[in-house]
Parts: structure tokens; sequence; C-alpha cells
């Protein structure tokens, strides 16, 4: 029998909120039935619902009834109550009875809603198999089993409680966490049950044919954040490597003296990899079934710090900075460009041949509020600016000659097709600029005469949602940071796979579970030779803080580190990550990272060797500052937008005081409670 | 021959205040966003004079400028609405309470929402999603219920809609397609649109919402009148529209001038005024509908009139000024007995969207 679903309500008008409002006549009392009062619908199933309004002596008023869906995309309902469901679970749908539409009084709730629970079953499970399995297993060992079931809408249900059971626990048992124990050698069956399917897998369990078991390092005496590659030698009697046999890695450590309370003093990975965070002894086991090997190293502290000397600013305090970029002029000299933002469509040309008195040359003012990016062709002869906020609301890009700008900055060209959603980002490359467009997508524009600017090509992802933020190329791959979707690279020319300008190829992506990826570095290892992207995370968790004089809204986020030789094999190896700030933008020079980390201030980083772990608890920060202006219009509020080394000096864009250069230095001897880096 | 009465009264250069003889005796409440600064701002003009009560910082992004654009208060009082553009990429539709402007939630919906309107019979939220600067093709409306701030439905419409009002009963929704050269009426209980009405030529044919046409780039729907009338601001060629309703089709076409460029519009309660804002000749025009004249024609004391919003008294316009680059927004009161501006206050940069809140002793 349906049940019907009741609704008894005595509703009157709400009184508005302020005194002009007049009182309002009382409603009708009415009652909205909906049958079913609840569905529970297979995947693709339909069902129609039916909603009655009666009046207090139960009949009928012919009224309107709305029906929506709080999750659309789940399950459906259409004007006449019709029905569909696409997807599993908990879903709810609404009927509501409008207030009469004749009574105008203001107010704005329906007289009557009612909530339809909705239940979409997962569909039942189809399949449950074993995955990831070695290719032999030994007596003694223990090997983590991993099972995927697969449901008969064909998708993975990682949701499915899998309970597995073995034919003989003589031969294998099983924990709670479904680790399998091999106790000897013999045939077993172990069989994962999930809802009313089955699987199954038949082990041969061979006996243990180590004999030697030995644990060999890379190296012995490194410094903390070196890697140390460990690797387990199991041989049978033949000294031959057992294959697939299961090693299990793990460390302790006897600090340097003096750390007392140390924390985690190391990791180590699956693959062996080891990394130290503390200065000490560190002990690595190898565990492989009843054997057992250990090694012991000293990790040294890596003391690499610097400290950081000021040689001169560039003032900019009654408006905030934006980017800014670093080269040397064909008329020989240095000079720095600086945008700025939420203003009035400035960029500031510096003359910084000289950091210790940095002088502004020109300024140039387009019909902007923000001009987000600044960039130089690689000849230094040509300057483009981008721009948001313009009073036409046209935006795109400004293109100057700055061959000279001491003499002056000319605008040579103006580019705004289909860039009229304001231009975020922006890269040159070899004659082309990589320009965001409406946080989309990047259209590809021919400089090559850059008073003739057009569009040679564009590359916009095709997820569901996507969106873009920064764009950066180098050897003819572009490396887009494309938030949900990560970052992504694209052959415009260098990729080997036919891509051009005109014909962006996607080689690969990579992206990570928060969604922050805001910027990214292509880097390949001057010590190593390996390939980095170093993805940049923006985010602003935290509330405002409206007060007069408070400080900049804090920000999260930090620099994910992803070894990626191989396009279809990105891996993230390590972070640099400073708990209280967040990341901006990045530069990545001569095995060194340079941040602009907001309220972190500048951060420099060694990321020398190989990278595994949390690059700032290793001791791989070589220096940090912020830069206090207590005559900014926000005084002392240091927020720390982008940086770029340059010519041995570290060039910095401050968000509430302007262009900055300093230098690093060695450091004074300092006690810092204890032996540190 | 009706003659022409038509007064052009330019601005008192450095005016910034109403003088205390001309002041009203209660207070006027209006929200105004800055769409350039990140902040919505609320005004009151009244016998103190006019000057912002407070100014409230939006979006979630320092760094970013995510742009409020449209805002709208509930029925009841209790709420405004406020549209932001730009996200990740996409917009979102906040909620604040109107006691004490407190955020209480967001919902993210298409690219660049503008208008907003809730209906009173149901409490839903129609928001357009403009998609200003994104590839010529339709576009939609979202749905949103406001208890939960939940998107529930998207309704498909013509190609960067962007003005919008409902009517009085809240059951009809009035949207112009600004490249589709359209005007729409959206079915409010049943999510769809009911009649499509070109503005460009006399066909009502549903291929209307997919169509490219730049003729006329409408901006604006008001809200119907007492005379079951809309008008409609096309921005593109200069022309005010009067829509019947009931017949669904142009009835009157009032000529703003080359190169006003109409942009924003509000009538007054009793159907009698029209206020337009002129965005490209920078102007704030008073019409008398009943007449089909235009009365006033006044040069703003900043460039880029956007927003217009009438009192509950049909006493007074305030309008919004964007202005350039570092410029503040600029918010004007006009007196629409005396046709005189007598009240100007500066806000955050790019002062836009704008709402009329309340009257209050």
């Amino acid at each position: 029998m349906k049940q019907t679903a009741v609704v008894l309500i005595l509703l009157f008008v709400s009184v508005a909120a302020w005194a002009q409002e007049e009182p309002a006549e009382p409603t009708p009392r009415l009652t909205l039935e909906v049958e079913p009062s609840e569905l529970n619908l297979k995947v693709g199933e339909k069902a129609t619902l039916v909603a009655t309004v009666l009046d207090e002596d139960g009949n009928i008023v012919e009224r309107a009834v709305v029906f929506f869906s709080r999750r659309r995309r789940s399950v459906s309902i259409n004007p006449a109550g019709n029905v569909e469901a696409y997807r599993p679970g908990e879903h709810v749908l609404i009927a509501m009875l409008p207030k009469d539409p004749e009574d105008l009084h203001r107010r704005a709730d329906a007289l009557l809603t009612v909530e339809i629970p909705v239940t979409i079953p997962n569909p039942p499970a189809a399949s449950v198999d074993f995955v990831a399995l070695p290719s032999a297993f030994y007596a003694g060992t223990v090997a983590p089993i991993e099972t995927r079931v697969t449901d008969t809408a064909g998708a993975n249900r990682p949701d499915v409680e899998v309970r597995l059971e073995t034919s003989d626990e003589s031969i294998a048992s099983l924990d709670e966490l479904g680790s399998l124990s091999f106790k000897k050698a013999g045939m077993v069956r172990i069989t994962a049950h999930a809802e009313s399917v089955s699987g199954h897998i038949d082990i041969d369990v061979a006996a243990d044919p180590v004999t030697s078991f030995e644990l060999i390092a890379s190296g012995d005496d490194v410094r903390t954040g070196d890697v140390v590659f460990f690797e387990a030698k199991a041989l049978d009697v033949n000294g031959k490597a057992v294959p697939d046999y299961p090693v299990q890695f793990a460390t302790y450590a006897r600090p340097e003296a003096g750390i007392i309370a140390a924390g985690a003093t190391a990791q180590i990975d699956e693959d062996g990899a080891f990394v130290a965070e503390r200065p000490g002894l560190h002990t690595i086991i190898a565990v492989a079934g009843n054997h057992v090997a250990r090694k012991t190293i000293k990790a040294r502290m890596r003391n690499v710090r610097k400290e950081v000397e000021v040689l001169g600013q560039g003032p900019v305090r009654d408006r905030h900075t934006s980017d800014l970029w670093v080269w040397e002029a064909p008329d020989g000299r240095d000079y720095a460009i600086t945008g700025t933002w939420g203003a009035d469509g400035h960029a500031y040309f510096w003359d910084v041949t000289e950091p210790n008195s940095i002088q502004l040359v020109d300024t140039v003012r387009v019909d902007a509020r923000t001009v987000n990016d600044v960039k130089i062709t690689e000849d230094g002869a040509t300057a483009i600016i981008s721009r948001e906020g313009a009073s036409n609301r046209k935006n795109g890009l400004v293109i100057l000659n700055v061959s000279n700008p001491t003499d002056g900055v000319r605008v040579i060209a103006r580019y705004d097709d289909q860039l009229n959603g304001g231009v975020h980002n922006i890269f040159i490359h070899e004659g082309h600029v990589y320009a965001l467009s409406n946080g989309r997508r990047y259209d590809i524009i021919s400089i090559e005469d850059p008073t003739n600017p057009y569009r040679v090509g564009r590359f916009e992802l095709d997820t569901s949602g996507h969106g873009v933020h920064d764009v950066w190329v180098v050897d003819g791959i572009a490396y887009s940071s494309n938030w949900y979707d990560g970052v992504v690279a694209v052959d415009v020319g260098g990729g080997g796979q036919g891509g051009a300008p005109n014909n962006p190829v996607k080689l690969g992506s990579y992206a990570y579970p928060s969604g922050w990826n805001h910027a990214a570095f292509p880097y390949k290892s001057q010590s190593t030779g390996k390939f980095y992207a170093f993805a940049g995370d923006e985010a602003f968790p935290y509330p405002k803080d409206d007060r007069p004089g408070a400080p900049p809204q804090r920000a999260a986020g930090w620099i994910h580190v992803i070894e990626w030789d191989e396009w279809n094999e990105p891996k993230e190896v390590a972070r640099y990550q400073v708990p209280e700030a967040g990341s901006h933008n990045l530069w990545v020079e001569d095995d060194v990272l340079y941040i602009g980390y907001y309220g972190g201030g500048l951060r420099v980083v060694d990321i020398s060797g190989e990278l595994r772990g949390d690059l700032y608890r290793q001791g791989r920060e070589i220096a940090f500052w912020h830069p206090y202006d207590p005559k900014s219009v926000t005084p002392n509020a240091p927020n720390v937008w982008g940086v770029q080394p340059y010519k041995g000096n570290i060039f910095l864009a401050d968000f509430t005081s302007g262009l900055w250069a300093v230098k690093l230095v060695e450091p004074k001897k300092r006690f810092m409670g204890e032996p540190t880096n | 021959m009706k003659s022409a009465i038509l007064a052009i009264v330019f601005g008192l250069a450095g005016a910034t205040n109403a003088r205390t003889a001309d002041r009203p005796q209660r207070n006027y409440f209006v929200y105004v966003c800055a769409e350039s600064d990140d902040t919505v701002h609320k005004l009151r003009y009244g016998p103190s004079g006019f000057a912002e009560v407070k100014s409230i910082s939006v979006g979630a992004f320092p760094a970013e400028t995510e742009g409020p654009h449209g805002i709208n208060i509930s029925p009841n009082g209790r709420y405004w609405f406020l549209s932001i553009a730009h996200g990740m990429p996409f917009g979102s539709i906040h909620k604040f309470d109107t006691a004490n402007d407190e955020w209480l939630g967001d919902v993210t919906v298409g690219l660049f929402p503008a208008t907003l309107s809730i209906s009173p019979s149901t409490g839903l939220l129609f928001a357009v999603n403009f998609d200003l600067h994104g590839d010529m093709k339709p576009s939609s409306i979202s749905v949103v219920e406001t208890s939960t701030m939940t998107e529930v439905e998207r309704i498909d419409v013509g190609i960067m809609p962007h003005g919008s009002r409902m009517n009085a009963k809240g059951t009809l929704l009035y949207s112009v397609n600004m490249m589709s050269d359209s005007l729409i009426e959206l079915d409010t209980f049943k999510f769809e649109v009911s009649r499509t009405l070109s503005l460009f030529d006399s066909a009502t044919d549903e291929d209307l919402l997919g169509r490219i046409s730049m003729k006329v780039k409408p901006t604006w729907a008001t809200a119907p009148t007492p005379e079951n009338r809309i008008y409609v601001a096309g921005n593109g060629d200069n022309v005010i529209y009067e829509i019947d309703l009931e017949a669904w089709k142009i009835a009157r076409k009032l000529d703003a001038g080359n190169g006003m460029g109409p942009y924003n519009l509000e009538v007054t309660s009793d159907g009698k005024l029209l206020i337009a804002t002129y965005k490209s000749g920078a102007y704030v025009a008073i019409w008398d509908l009943t007449l089909g004249e235009e009365l006033a024609r006044i040069k703003t004391t900043r460039r880029i009139p956007h927003g217009v919003a009438v009192s509950d008294d049909d006493k007074y316009a305030f309008v919004t000024l964007e202005g350039v680059g570092g410029e503040p927004g600029t918010v004007e009161v006009y007196d629409l007995a005396s046709k005189e501006r007598v009240a100007v206050a500066d806000v955050g940069k790019q002062a836009g969207g704008i709402i009329f809140w309340k009257g209050a002793q």
C-alpha cells in the first residue's frame, strides 16, 4: 500500500521584517498530500509523484505545485512530477505549494513544503578481484592483499566490505587488516566475499628460498635532506636474487646530542628511499619474512642556512603591487617591471642595475584596475602587460617597447580579441604570448611582429568545470595550472608529439586532491637530471579580518614536488610547506627554489639532489625574509606575491610595499636552543 | 502636436551632498556593489544627508578581484543576495542577513552570474548566468533554493542573459538575452521558458535562444507595471522598448538618442515614470511613460552610469556610476519630483548593482 504523506500546516503569511509592511490577512488552512511519500528506485528507474492540495474540508483545491530536486544530477523531477533515478545515494525531492500569487504582501517562503526522501541503492556487486598481486609467495613472509569490487554498473566500489578467508590456516592466515601471513609451503586458496559475489586466488606458497639477506645503502655519511636509497638483497642458495621477495622498511634514530623530544627524525618509503630530518645516527631495518637486516648511517646537519641582506627598495606604498619581471634590456642596463592591483592600471619600470639604488624610470597607465601580470620577451625589447577591470570591460593585453626604458616606454599595440574576460596571467615563449582567457583556457598569440599580434591557437581542457590560473612555457612545452585539474603539460613545439603553437597537444597531467593548483614551474635538476614540476597552491581557507589595521588575510597551501620523467607517470615525491602561511608564485634556478609565500615572506629552498618528503623539516630552507615597510598604506604587512633570482641577487614583489632587492649572505653564528640547520 | 519637454540639467561640478533644506524626512537605505573592490556598501539618504553606513567585504580571495555584480533583497526583507561574477571559474550566489550583514552561505552557479530575483511565492531565487566573457553560445538561469543555498535547476536561455526582473506575484521572470536580441518569459513554477520575443523582428521562434544577433543588445528588463508592460533597454540601438505582456509584442519604442546606450531601467510603482541610465552618454534620463517623452536628461558626475533603483515611495532614484580606473564608484540620488540630483556619495571602485532596501523613520 502506498503511503501518503500528509502535511498539515496552518500557516499565516509572515509579517515583514520592517515596520513599513502592512499586516497580512490569514491564509486558509490547506494540506499538501504527496504520493508516494518516499521512493526507493534503482538506477535508471522512473516514478511519478502525485501532489494533491486539500482544503480543511478535504476538498481538492486546484493549485500549482512546484517540484524540484536538491540533487538533480542524481535524481530528477519535472513539473509533472515525473522522477528518474541516475545515481546511488540518499536524495531529497521537494514538493512545494507556493503562497497564493494573488496575495501581494512581501514574503518569500512557500506556503507548504514536503520533502520526499529518495533512496537509490548502489547497484549490487558484480565481481570481486584480487589486484596488484606479486609474482611469487614465500613461506615466512607477509603480503598485503588488495581487492577491487566492481558493481553491475561497472563502477569501482571501495565502499563495499570485503571479507577474506583462507582455505588452510596452517599455510596462510589473515589478520584483521587484510595482511596475509604465509606460514609454510603449500597450496592455499584465498577467497574474497563481497555482498553475494566472491572471487578467489590459488596460491602456491613456496618454501623460503632466502639464505642470505643484506641491506645495502647508497651512502652512509650524509646530510639531512639527502636521499639514501636502501636496497634489500634477498639471495637464494645459488646467490641469485629472489624475485618479488616482500620487504618492509622501518627506521629509528638516535638524534644528535642536545636534541631532545625531536619528533619524527626521518622517513623511509616503500621503495627504500630514506631521508633524514634530524642529524644523528639513523638505523634502517629491513624485514622480510624471518629475515632481518639493519644498517646504521650518519646524518649531519645540512647547514645550508644563509641570511638575507637588503639591498634596496622600489617603494610602492599607496597601492598594491602584483607581479614582477627583471631583465637586461638591449641598452645593457638591468630593469624590473612591476604591475599594480586593484588600483588605476599602472605598471612601473625600475632601473635595478644598481640594486641598492633602485630608480623609477617610467610609468605606464592603461585602462584597467589591475595589471596582474607583466612579462618580457627573450630579447628584452618588448613587454606585455595584462589588463583586468577595464572600464569598457574589454581587458586584453598591452604591448610595449622597452628596449630602452630609461629613455621611455612606448605602447606599440593592444590586443583584446576574445580576451575581454580579463587576462589573469601570461607567458612569452619564442615569439608567442600564452594568455589566459576568462579563467577557462589560454590563447596563443603571435607577437613575431609585436605591432601586429594575432591569435594562432588555443588550448582548453574539456573536463567538467575546468578552469586555468597560470601558464609557464619551457622548451616548447606549456605547463598550465588548472586548480582541480592540476598541472597540465601541452606540446607546443617541443614535446615531440607534433604540437605547435597553432596545434597544442596534451602530453599529460597531474592533479592533487586539494584542487588548489595555482602555479607551476617546470625544472630539470642540475644535480640529478631528473625532471620536476614544482606545483604551487593558492588558498584562503581562513576568515577575513576586516578590522582597521588588521594584517593581510592569511593564506594556506604549499609547493608540491612532482617527479615527471614520463608524461604518463607523474609522481608526487616531496613538499615544501610553511604551516602558518600559504604559497603564491615561485621560481627555480640553479637547484634553488624561490617562493613568494604571501605572509610567509620570501622563502629560499635548497632542492639539489634527490627529493623526497618534507623539505622544510629536512633543513633544506636556505633563508626566509619578510619585507616590513612602516610607511606603506598597510604598514608592516608583508605579503610577497612573486620572486625572481637575477644576477646573484633576489628581487621580489610585495603586495603592500612594492619592489625589493636582497641578497643572501653568510649567516652569523647563532645558538638556536639545540643543534639545528 | 505634443511638445517634447526636455530639460537637460548639467550636474554641479563638485557637488557632494544634499542641501539641508532638500533632505528627506525619512531614511532610505540602498545596497550597492563595488565590482572592482569586492565590497558591498550600505548607504543611507535621510535627514542627516547621504552617506555610507557600512562597507561589507565580500569574496574569498584577497588577491583576486571576484566581482560582486548583482544584488537583491528577499521579499520579506530578511536577507540580501549577491552574485559574484568570478571563481574557479564559476560564479556564485551569496546570502547575507540584513539585520547585521552577516554572511550566511553561498552556492556555485554558472559563469558570471548577474541579476537575480527571489519569488515571493516560493522563496526560490533565479539568477542569470551572464557569461559576459565566454563564447557566443546559449547560457542559462540558475534556480536556487535559498533556505539551503542549493542550485536545484539550470534553465537554458539565450546568449548572455543580463537584466531580469520578476512580476509581483513571483510567477514569471522576464530576462533579456544581450547577444540574442531577445526577451524571454520564464515560468518560475515550471522552470521553463514560456514565451520568447525577438526584439529585432516580430518572430517568436524557439531558435531565437541560440541566435547570435547584436542589433539591439538588450541589457535590462523591468518588472511588469500595473499596465502589464515591461521596458527593455536597447543598449546597442539606443531604444527603450515597451513590451505589451498580454499581446506579447513591442508596443512602443522610446528613442534615447544616438550614442546614449541605455543600460539599466527602473519604473516607479505607479507605472508613470521610467528612470534610465545612459551608459555610453553618461546621463540619467527620466521618462514620462504616459506621454512617452523624456522629461529630463541629467549629466552624471562621473563616467559610466550603471544601475538604478527607485525608493519604495517613488520619490527618489538612486543611480550608480562605475568610474574609470582608480576612481571611486559613485552613487547619486535624484528627486523624481524636481528631476534634479540632490545628493552624491563615493563608494568602492566600479559601483554597479544596486537595490533599494527599505525606507524607515
